[in-house]
């Protein structure tokens, strides 16, 4: 393979795999910061 | 007499006994050494490796004797015995040798290393900002890219010698170091040393290239962060995931992987006790030992290779088109911030370069001078976090993939 379109060809999976990283980062935070049924019903009572 | 002189003072001796090249070789290390260690304590550069290293320095250079069979050398460290029977000779005889064939030459340095840059981390700064963090932390890396295609295009270089040398452009000792040894391990000593030397610049360097990007009336931005309030425990389970996802995609870079999450991990389980550990007493001694190796290993010999020429431009290259190119992506991000009607400094763009925590830092200080009020760090940090991350995936992406280019 030509070094040019190597070069661009792992910049491109580099981008790839970091947003994916970010993106797990996002959801998890997302998903485990959600307040929890019970707790909350919990905190009201 | 002159010959009764020399044996009575090898150090200086054996300067007459080499050739005239090495010799003045040999002293200008010696002064080398000397100003590296000077400028450490002065703080000019980061003392951490270059006091260490520029003592190494002057004591391989000047500690040169005659060795058994009038071989000219020292009984520091030989980094060229290769074949079992040398190095469990030389390990006997050379007091740095263990530490090289044991911790150096493996890796595992660097690695140790990691786990203290992993301990180091937080979390929360890479979650305030995630996607601007990596947006930064992907310009930031433009330096690796452009070096590999020069080293191979300009400089003729084989494809994995100019892939180790372009991950300088990572601006990550420990990985130039796991790189070099995978991807050129004939060149890992003069790889290593100049990427340190280099990475120590940066504080010399980026100040004057921020200054000269980014206009006085922008390095002042205050740029607003929200820390999300994020569990401890789900900071955990990210790193876990984190760590499982980066070594399932890309396994030759698992150690190193392994070694940042797993100072992350015990950090955030509250391993007191590890933690400690790695951040302030075992990242240390690897730091220590990782100096002055690099420092003994700067023997007349290595310097006078052909190929560290080549190296010195193209490692320089890297990190200034790499510091470049976490500029642009600061303005670019400064425009992004701006259409949406917040404030974004772009001097953050600087902290992509993954040197941590020094870049994160400048970009503070950059900032500091024209605005005292401006907080940049927490979101300079998610950068450096994140460049991390990225130097690590493209460290990986080299070494499982070079083998394509033809």
């Amino acid at each position: 393979m030509n070094i040019v379109l190597y070069a661009l060809m792992t910049y491109g999976l580099a981008a790839v795999i970091s947003f994916a990283v970010v993106a797990i980062i996002v959801v998890i935070g997302k998903v485990m910061s959600r307040p929890d049924k019970n707790e909350e019903e919990s905190t009201d009572a | 007499m002159l010959e009764t002189l020399a044996n009575l003072f090898p150090g200086i001796g054996t300067m007459f006994a080499m050739d005239p090249t090495t010799a003045i070789a040999r002293i200008a290390l010696i002064v080398l050494g000397f100003l590296l260690a000077y400028l450490g304590f002065k703080g000019t550069l980061e003392p951490l490796i270059m006091v260490p290293m520029g003592i190494g320095m002057i004591a391989v250079n000047a500690g040169t004797m005659f060795l058994a069979g009038g071989e000219v050398g020292n009984i520091i460290v030989n980094p060229l015995v290769a074949d079992t029977e040398s190095i469990m000779a030389a390990m006997q005889i050379n007091f740095l040798q263990p530490i090289y064939n044991l911790t150096f030459s493996n890796g595992l340095i660097a690695c140790i290393v990691f786990m203290g840059i992993g301990a180091r981390s937080e979390i929360s700064f890479l979650l305030a900002k995630p996607w601007t963090s990596i947006i930064i932390a992907l310009f930031a890396e433009l330096g690796t890219f452009v070096t590999l295609v020069l080293g191979v295009l300009v400089f003729g270089l084989a494809p994995q010698v100019a892939a180790a040398i372009a991950t300088i452009g990572g601006a990550d000792g420990p990985m130039v170091l796991v790189a070099s040894l995978m991807m050129a391990p004939e060149l890992l000593v003069p790889i290593s040393i100049i990427a340190y030397l280099y990475l120590s610049l940066t504080y010399g360097g980026y100040p004057a290239l921020i200054k000269l990007l980014v206009p006085k009336k922008y390095r002042g931005i205050d740029t607003y962060v929200e820390t999300p309030a994020v569990s401890q425990k789900a900071k955990f389970v990210f790193i876990l995931v984190a760590c499982g996802f980066l070594c399932l995609i890309l396994p030759v870079a698992a150690p190193l992987f392994l070694s940042f999450f797993l100072g992350m991990a015990v950090k955030e389980a509250n391993v007191s006790h590890y933690t400690r550990l790695l951040e302030s007493g075992l990242s240390y001694l690897a730091t220590l030992f990782l100096g002055l190796l690099l420092g003994v290993l700067c023997e007349a010999s290595t310097i006078l290779n052909p190929t560290v020429l080549t190296i010195l431009i193209l490692g320089i290259l890297a990190l200034a088109i790499s510091a470049v190119g976490g500029l642009l992506g600061g303005w670019v991000m400064y425009f992004v911030h701006k259409r949406k009607g917040t404030e974004f400094n772009p001097v953050l763009g600087i902290a992509g370069v993954s040197c941590v925590p020094t870049t994160a830092k400048l970009a503070q200080h950059a900032a500091s001078e024209e605005n005292p009020f401006a907080m940049i760090l927490p979101v300079a940090m998610g950068a450096n976090i994140s460049g991390v991350i990225t130097s690590a995936i493209i460290a990986g992406i080299f070494i499982t993939t070079i083998g394509m280019v033809a």
